[in-house]
């Protein structure tokens, strides 16, 4: 049981009440103890350990000298160029008031010119007005380094070649023009875009590119936030069962009530993840790493999570199965029971941890979520401009001194209070933070029990746009696992 | 009963849930006399639909004379002139607007005139058991309805019937998402017409609401689980009575009630003295729910679940109305300030008969 700090250093009393003292029902403001035994089950639910060798396979496809591709902890395979920087594209979409982006098979629009002026895409603010790093801001080009091809380069199969308004030939895949970002640091980042489906009204985001899932036809693969989802090609998802043996289903008479083994086509061949069995009917059943699969008749829906929760969700023997899911999380991050029908990745008290999201509005959609983009949008929203406001309504997940993390995408970062940029190296008074994907998570001085996640949707375009929202694992009644 | 005048046209005629509601009120006095014990002395009722209860006059004439409040786009334009020839910067405009919706305060003037509704008629429950000078006479003639949020929201366009976005989509993603899926279990009911002592037990469920066969009206006889594992905080038990077909609850102390949109992680009303007023048959519940709403939960699930973008399709200012709440509130009052923390609400609720599977029930009743 931990004890919220109270609000104090002087803020605006009536904007502390506004925001935090929404809440409710006589809850003390106290957030409930932690299920040991059943954030561990919810662990190994969402994650694979470190030392996991499970990667998604992927299709071979023919590919320019120099790209290589990178199973990256999170989004799977991926494009890289020859230094191993993830490969991008940014492909046009609709927002409020317009569209931007790269057309298919058309030359870049991200280019060198540095845009100072909102484009207005948003509504209901109108164009022009001035950016908050309109004196200081980089050029799209600036911040997604093209893909430049060398002069003898040549289309070959989905990559092909576009040129630049300097002349230059940029790469192209599945004809879309190619970037790097300048986030990435080390082979495997994937910090400028995810898979991960954008919602509408987040901005026209950028999508790492990839060689096809080698899956079969029956089979998709979903990106959410915590792997690769197995799905049918219907996006129902498919099951294991711990009653059967590698490559054996025992799953008949009463099992076949609630589950459906997935059929495979009668001249499937064997891959080295993907089997064919044969049931004692003598219909052809697929397996997975061995595996027998099946279907869950009692899912309400598609990309569910409920069938593995049976027969007990503190104990399931079904369960969900991911090509690859992310390496778990540092051990101070909890798994916690929402009341939106779901789970959350939570603090080490049970409370929610929160994503910050931004884009801004020039034509150029760049990132203002990290802590080298602009501050003021996120000061915006968290405190009407005020840093100190900030700290005490979104307070950042602050590290231990020996903090470590065994996944690449959980690291400490030093933060600068005073401005949310990243703290100076001899400086003082930073803060050392957990940093998710190279972005600082937070909690919600309104969250003041457990499984709440009342900070979601506190921003612009419900927290997608320029706000926060709650790192969801599994949502019954929605979307949030599989959307950004 | 109607909830406002005849219209001329078949646009006011939709205009009415109360309408409807007393159709198939009229329709159904039949089943209320001739309604027997449910089995079992149980009988459950699934929310299908659900608005603030607002009385509205043809061409709003008699509640809002003055015209409908302005909205985002409105308030922007006044306040950043386009053609000013001034140079402004996302930080002084729209980042200043944002932050101001979630840093809601009442500290300055609104530099907008807001429209309060006016007249004496509005629909609600008298909660305070007092007929004081703010409250309104129920169409039917009751004193001391009290329901100020009808002042605050009644000249805002967008939660105005049937048109209204909020209206219209606020009602669209209950019944899209279970998350919203609101029950009411009636338990120890030897009468539906008469009982004078019943169990009412509040539940959220967890599934999809059954149907016709055109897929836009709903039907009674659906089944519904009752969500034990994320809903437990909306379960709640009330002591009630019904007395000539209709329920009316005992007021509870503190009710929440499910109340959120998609892509929102949860998202909820916090009801004081909450209490139900239900015309039952063995086919549905209608009526009112009515209690006095937290203010600043109100509006922080508000700003939390519509947009700007969305709150201008309607002309909603969430700042402007927050300061109405604000003023407007008449209960609860804050035992340091003395300021009223909430505002009384009323909300036009429509259930169908649904069998509750209760855990460890593999079907239903």
């Amino acid at each position: 049981m931990a004890a919220f700090r109270h609000p104090g250093r002087g803020i605006d009393r009536r904007m502390i009440c506004a925001f935090a003292a929404t809440f409710f029902l006589a809850v003390p403001p106290v957030l409930a103890a932690v299920d040991v035994a059943a954030d561990t089950a919810n662990r190994s639910r969402y994650w694979q350990a470190a030392s996991s060798t499970a990667q998604e396979a992927y299709i071979d496809e023919m590919m320019p000298p120099g790209i290589q591709v990178i199973v990256s902890p999170l989004e799977g395979p991926v494009y890289a160029d020859e230094r191993g920087r993830t490969l991008y594209k940014w492909p046009l979409s609709a927002l409020r008031n317009g569209s931007t982006g790269d057309r298919q098979h058309e030359p870049s629009n991200c280019t060198d010119e540095v845009l100072m002026y909102s484009a207005g895409l948003m509504s209901p603010y109108p164009a022009g007005l001035r950016l908050p790093d309109a004196d200081r801001r980089l050029s799209c080009a600036q911040v997604w380094p093209p893909l430049i091809a060398s002069d003898d380069a040549e289309d070959i199969a989905e990559w092909t070649l576009v040129t630049r308004d300097d002349g230059s030939r940029q790469w192209a895949y599945d004809g879309y023009p190619l970037y790097t970002s300048i986030l990435d640091q080390q082979p495997g980042d994937v910090l400028g875009g995810s898979k991960i489906t954008s919602a509408n009204d987040g901005g026209v985001v950028r999508v790492p590119v990839a060689p096809p899932s080698d899956i079969p036809a029956e089979f998709a693969v979903i990106p959410s936030t915590t792997g690769r989802l197995l799905v049918d090609n219907r996006e129902y998802s498919v099951y294991t069962w711990d009653g059967d043996e590698p490559g054996k289903s025992n799953c008949y008479d009463d099992c076949l009530d609630d589950w459906t083994p997935v059929a495979a086509p009668a001249l499937a061949a064997d891959t080295d993840q993907w089997t064919v069995i044969r049931r004692a009917s003598g219909t052809h059943q697929w397996a997975y790493r061995g595996k027998p699969l099946y279907t869950h008749k009692n899912d309400p829906g598609s990309r569910s999570v409920v069938g593995s929760d049976v027969p007990d969700w503190r104990n399931p023997r079904w369960h969900n199965v991911y090509t690859q899911r992310a390496v778990v999380p540092p051990d101070v991050f909890t798994v916690q029971d929402a009341e939106f029908g779901g789970q959350v990745l939570a603090d080490a008290s049970g409370r929610t941890i929160y994503l910050y999201n931004c884009n801004d509005d020039s034509l150029v959609q760049l990132a203002c979520d990290h802590p080298d983009a602009p501050q003021e949008y996120r000061l915006a929203i968290c405190g009407n401009g005020d840093p100190d406001v900030c700290l005490e309504t979104f307070p950042y997940v602050i590290a231990e001194a020996d903090a470590t993390s065994e996944s690449a995408l959980w690291r400490v970062m030093a933060i600068d209070p005073e401005t949310g940029h990243r703290a100076a190296a001899d400086q003082e008074n930073a803060l050392q933070v957990w940093a998710y994907r190279g972005r600082p998570v937070y909690t919600y001085a309104g969250d003041r029990k457990a499984g709440v996640t009342n900070g979601d949707g506190i921003g612009e375009f419900t927290g997608r746009r320029n706000g926060y929202k709650a790192f969801v694992l599994r949502d019954d009644f929605g979307e949030n696992a599989f959307r950004r | 009963m109607l909830q406002f005048e005849a219209g001329k046209n078949g646009r006011n005629r939709l205009l009415s849930l109360r309408a409807i509601s007393s159709v198939a009120l009229l329709m159904s006095l039949g089943s209320v006399a001739s309604a027997q014990a449910p089995a079992g002395g149980r009988i459950g009722y699934v929310l299908t639909e659900r608005h603030w209860a607002l009385y509205q006059t043809e061409g709003a004439r008699e509640e809002c004379p003055q015209g409908f409040n302005i909205g985002p786009r409105e308030q922007y334009d006044a306040l950043f002139p386009q053609d000013s020839g001034v140079e402004r910067t996302e930080v002084d405009t729209r980042l200043m607007r944002e932050g101001q919706r979630f840093h809601r305060t009442t500290a300055d003037e609104d530099p907008f005139p807001f429209h309060d509704a006016q007249g004496t008629t509005a629909y609600g429950v008298n909660l305070d058991g007092k007929a004081s000078a703010e409250d309104f006479l129920s169409p039917e003639g009751e004193e001391g309805i009290d329901n100020q949020l009808h002042r605050a929201i009644g000249c805002i366009a967008i939660y105005r019937g049937p048109d209204g976005t909020f209206y219209h989509f606020s009602n669209l993603f209950m019944y899209g998402n279970a998350y919203n899926r609101w029950m009411i279990e009636l338990s120890g009911v030897d009468d539906l017409t008469n009982d004078e002592d019943v169990t009412v037990t509040f539940y959220r469920g967890l599934d999809d609401l059954m149907t016709d066969a055109s897929g836009k009206g709903f039907v009674p006889g659906g089944t519904q689980r009752v969500d034990t594992r994320w809903g437990q905080s909306f379960i709640q038990e009330v002591q009630g009575s019904i007395v000539e077909g209709v329920l009316t609850t005992q007021p509870t102390d503190r009710t929440k009630f499910p109340w959120s949109f998609p892509g929102i992680g949860g998202g909820f009303h916090l009801f004081r003295d909450f209490q139900l007023q239900l015309t039952l048959t063995p086919k549905t519940a209608e009526g009112l729910l009515a209690g006095y709403v937290d203010v600043e939960q109100y509006n922080h699930r508000l700003n939390r679940n519509w947009t700007t973008h969305h709150q201008s399709y309607g002309q909603l200012s969430a700042a402007s109305l927050y300061r109405a709440m604000t003023r407007l509130a008449d209960g609860y009052p804050d035992p340091d300030t003395g300021a009223n923390t909430a505002i009384s609400a009323a909300v036009d609720v429509v259930m169908h008969q649904v069998h509750i599977v209760h855990p460890g029930q593999q079907s239903a009743n």
